[in-house]
């Protein structure tokens, strides 16, 4: 019970960081009716972003508000140079480019920083707290708590500031939004620097948790599960499922896998399941677009894009 | 005067062409051959589902090496030649599995639930070792056809170049049936497609039959070429690179696939020379892939019909002047139906 | 073999928009669908040609229901419709959308058959019995987005008719057409109705087309039938003046 409530907490934990990433994909679909498949790419970047300004001796909180600061500006620039070209372009067109920015993204860092992992300077005090018999680590604790603190501050923001406003304005019908007023352009421009910039802080925590390689990019694609999962079109699904995923995970590896591979070692010549809880997502993705493709708290509708 | 050639005797003839240059290539023009033209026959796969259907596939790596181990497998039992086909048919049968469930689904979420497929089959190849042999890889003896064992490079350059050329006609005839012209139909959308009679589920399902069965065979020509099938090599990666090809080729034409599997497989050998001679060839593969994710962008932006609609505009640009002098003079010819309205 | 729509309702939301509808249409004549904008008449069409669910009623054509079926099997089975808004389909040219049509009213070819076929004597045959009629065989081979809006409505109606037809629905066939183009276009209904014998709805606001067209009129107003009968006798029916005209 011990253990299976210390996996929860970790999952928890790292759950709350696939929801930041997710609400960024979520924020981009919504006012602008993109799917980033990039998102992977800003995530890499801001961690990279975050280990340079450290190695640079620049103090930590600044290290970080200084990475999400570039990322906002990379946000931007994505905006600018390639969505608003793009803004006729069939939707398949356009996650195309996503997609290609992703590469761009990532050769960039491979050619800055090479394809060799990196350990990842300490953000967050060594040690962990033991409650009630559960140890958590106080990385874990801190990615916890900074993504569901920014995740809840940036619904908050969604929900109540005026800007917030404008942005679901524009998320709701472009055109109207256009006819009372609002510049749609710069709320495209917000989104997309508000999504790399929440991308790239939680690239930053999630490579305090895992270390620092390019395969975090990978991430990026997993937070596709949990977009669908939550529904395309709703920011709190995405923190839900986000945290849903990250248990789910922790789960399947500390109690799944086991049990599997002494099943399969059984009675078959498999000897281990690998990365199961890798895969995990993709599964759940899978069962999702089959049952219940608008995801919890979409709209139904919202899947025939 | 090429161009009034039926495009079947045109492709023939270019075939016959290769086949006699292949004896005088040198070992890296034949090496470079074998790539292209398998790159080709996956990229004419890719086209047929996502240029011509319009279904977006990020599976297409994964797809690739079924038909790999499946050729393997095959070939290591015995079954010569007839691996590859068979590998043709298991993997427009996994295809099948893949693209069923998710025919309810449109645009993106299939392309998310083809990118979950993609990730699940790489996942089977590393853990299904009594088929697969895990992350070491399957070994796989050279090919052999009719007995004849297929023991050198310009050997399996022409199997590759003649597989194309069946790719390639197969293809060519598809286009021109109902069924071809259905998938393009439905591409544009498919409340229009249902309109015009089409049975869209049919459709869709014959498009991952086909487009599955010559992934397959690009597939068994790769695990041949490279005699081993490794998890390492059909990932994510080898997905993006083919929709790269058709994406810069040029959706849904048959000349799209040829030109941008060209381009896509010459592009690190031309970067390569690039970089030795500016002295940074350690970037080499940083470098590959930003200019491929650059290449992918541009081409979206302004020329979103790729290397074909370039290469067609500058084929056709005299006949296209003369057209519309001709228009001009004999205006009577026009509209037998009535003013223009529009 | 007549076509039989009995109290066919589909609701939206709180909206009538087809309020049991019942009419009947025989073969070799031509109804015409008429009201004022938002009656239901192209909701209507959808519904029997399977573009749109039906909340319940039957629509019978030949005894057989078509009500639940995709549009597909429904096509297959000779009620063919036309659309409003004809959008270009990539490069098909005229005789690739002709020969789409004519593939939807066949039913299933082998598979040989679909590969190996003739389509020189397949595009001869539609030329002569779909666009010679329809003056549609000089354009033959141009892509469809070259056409203007009257020849691409042409070329839908050839789509249609090509698919042979027992029961014809025209959704607007003249919308957006100039006079002499609509002209042109009623007298095509009327000689394809002449030559094939099939029956024909069609949905219209130009009153001078459905009166010389039209063998019968129904009107619409709110999605329910407030008269059937010549178009005569329509313009004196004090419902239909009050719908289109207001109070008097």
């Amino acid at each position: 019970m011990n253990f299976a409530l210390q996996l929860i907490t970790a999952g928890l934990a790292v759950g709350s960081v696939y929801s930041l990433i997710a609400l960024g994909i979520v924020l981009i679909y919504k006012c602008t009716g993109v799917v980033n498949f990039g998102q992977g790419g800003f995530l890499v970047l801001g961690a990279y972003l975050t280990y340079a300004l450290r190695a640079a001796e620049i103090p930590t909180p600044l290290a970080v508000v200084g990475s999400a600061a570039g990322m906002a500006i990379v946000g931007m620039a994505a905006e600018r140079l390639m969505l608003r070209p793009m803004a006729r372009a069939p939707l398949v067109a356009i996650m195309m480019a996503t997609l290609g920015m992703m590469i761009l993204i990532n050769a960039v860092c491979l050619m800055i920083w090479g394809s060799d992992q990196r350990a990842y300077p300490a953000l967050f005090p060594d040690g962990a707290l033991d409650m009630f018999g559960i140890f958590i680590t106080y990385n874990y604790i801190a990615a916890g708590i900074l993504s569901i603190g920014l995740s809840l501050g940036f619904l908050a923001f969604y929900r109540f500031t005026n800007l917030g406003l404008m942005q679901r304005c524009t998320a709701n019908n472009t055109k109207a939004a256009l006819a009372i007023g609002i510049h749609t352009g710069n709320q495209n421009c917000f989104a997309w620097s508000m999504s790399a910039a929440l991308a790239g802080l939680g690239g930053t925590l999630l490579a305090t948790l895992n270390g620092l390689s390019l395969g975090l990019g990978s991430i990026g694609l997993a937070a596709f599960s949990v977009v669908v999962l939550g529904g395309l079109d709703s920011l709190a699904g995405a923190v839900v499922a986000g945290l849903l995923l990250g248990v789910l995970q922790t789960l399947t590896a500390g109690m799944l896998t086991p049990i599997l591979e002494n099943f399969l070692r059984a009675y078959t010549s498999v000897y281990s399941v690998g990365a199961l809880q890798q895969v995990v997502p993709y599964c759940l993705l899978v069962v999702i677009l089959l049952v219940r493709p608008q995801g919890i708290f979409g709209r139904k509708g919202t899947e025939r894009l | 005067m090429l161009r009034h050639l039926s495009p079947t005797i045109f492709a023939v003839l270019f075939t016959l062409a290769l086949l006699f240059v292949i004896p005088w290539l040198d070992r890296y023009a034949t090496y470079l051959l074998i790539s292209v033209a398998i790159a080709a026959i996956g990229a004419l796969a890719l086209n047929l589902l996502t240029g011509m259907c319009g279904l977006i596939n990020f599976a297409q790596g994964a797809l690739m090496g079924v038909g790999a181990y499946t050729a393997g497998n095959l070939g290591n039992a015995g079954w010569d030649i007839l691996a590859v086909p068979a590998a043709g048919f298991v993997t427009a049968i996994a295809s099948l599995v893949i693209g069923l469930p998710a025919l309810r689904l449109r645009g993106l979420y299939f392309g998310v639930a083809t990118l979950a497929a993609q990730f699940i089959v790489d996942y089977l190849f590393k853990i299904l070792e009594p088929i697969t042999h895990g992350v070491s890889g399957l070994p796989i003896r050279q090919l052999r056809v009719l007995g004849i064992v297929i023991q050198n490079d310009r050997m399996f350059a022409t199997v590759c170049v003649l597989s194309l050329l069946l790719a390639w006609w197969a293809m060519y005839r598809v286009k021109n049936t109902d069924l071809g012209r259905s998938f393009l139909v439905v591409r544009e959308g498919e409340i229009v497609a249902k309109g015009m009679g089409i049975d869209v589920a049919h459709t869709k399902i014959w498009a991952f039959l086909i487009s599955g069965f010559f992934a397959g065979i690009a597939g068994a020509l790769l695990g041949f070429n490279a005699r081993l099938a490794d998890p390492e090599a059909f990932t994510l990666g080898l997905s993006v690179d083919y929709l790269a090809m058709i994406i810069v080729g040029g959706l849904g034409s048959l000349t799209g696939p040829l030109l941008g599997s060209l381009f896509v497989t010459l592009l690190p050998e031309a970067i390569q020379r690039v970089a030795e001679s500016f002295g940074i060839a350690s970037l080499l593969s940083a470098l590959r892939e930003f200019t491929f994710g650059l290449l992918i962008i541009v081409f979206l932006i302004f020329e979103p019909r790729g290397l074909s609609a370039l290469f067609r505009k500058l084929m056709f640009q005299r006949d296209a002047r003369n057209r519309k002098k001709a228009s001009y003079l004999n205006n009577s010819t026009q509209q037998p139906q009535g003013e223009e309205t529009k | 073999m007549t076509f039989v729509a009995t109290d066919v309702s589909i609701r939206f939301g709180g909206v009538h928009a087809v309020d049991r509808l019942s009419l009947s249409v025989s073969p070799g004549e031509i109804l015409g669908l008429i009201g004022p904008n938002g009656a239901g008449k192209t909701t209507f069409i959808n519904c029997i040609s399977g573009a749109s669910r039906v909340d319940t009623g039957s629509a019978t054509w030949d005894g057989e229901q078509l009500v639940g079926r995709a549009p597909h099997e429904i096509i297959r089975r000779g009620v063919v419709r036309t659309f409003q808004n004809v959008s270009s389909l990539h490069d098909l040219t005229v005789l690739d959308i002709v020969k789409l049509g004519e593939a939807a009213g066949r039913s299933s070819r082998g598979l040989l058959e679909r590969f190996w076929s003739s389509e020189r004597d397949r595009e001869n045959g539609l030329t002569e019995t779909v666009l010679r009629p329809l003056r549609l065989a000089d354009i033959a081979n141009q892509p469809l987005q070259t056409l203007s809006y009257g020849l691409r409505k042409a070329v839908d109606l050839a789509r249609a008719l090509a698919a042979r037809p027992k029961l014809l629905l025209l959704d607007e066939p003249v919308a957006g057409l100039t006079s002499h183009e609509s002209a042109t276009m009623a007298e095509v209904i009327r000689s394809v109705r002449d030559r094939i014998g099939c029956a024909v709805i069609m949905v219209e606001h130009k009153m001078h087309v459905v009166n010389s067209t039209c063998d019968r009129i129904v009107v619409m107003a709110s999605g329910a039938k407030i008269f059937e009968g010549s178009s005569q006798e329509a313009q004196k029916d004090p419902e239909v003046r009050r719908v289109y005209l207001g109070e008097a």
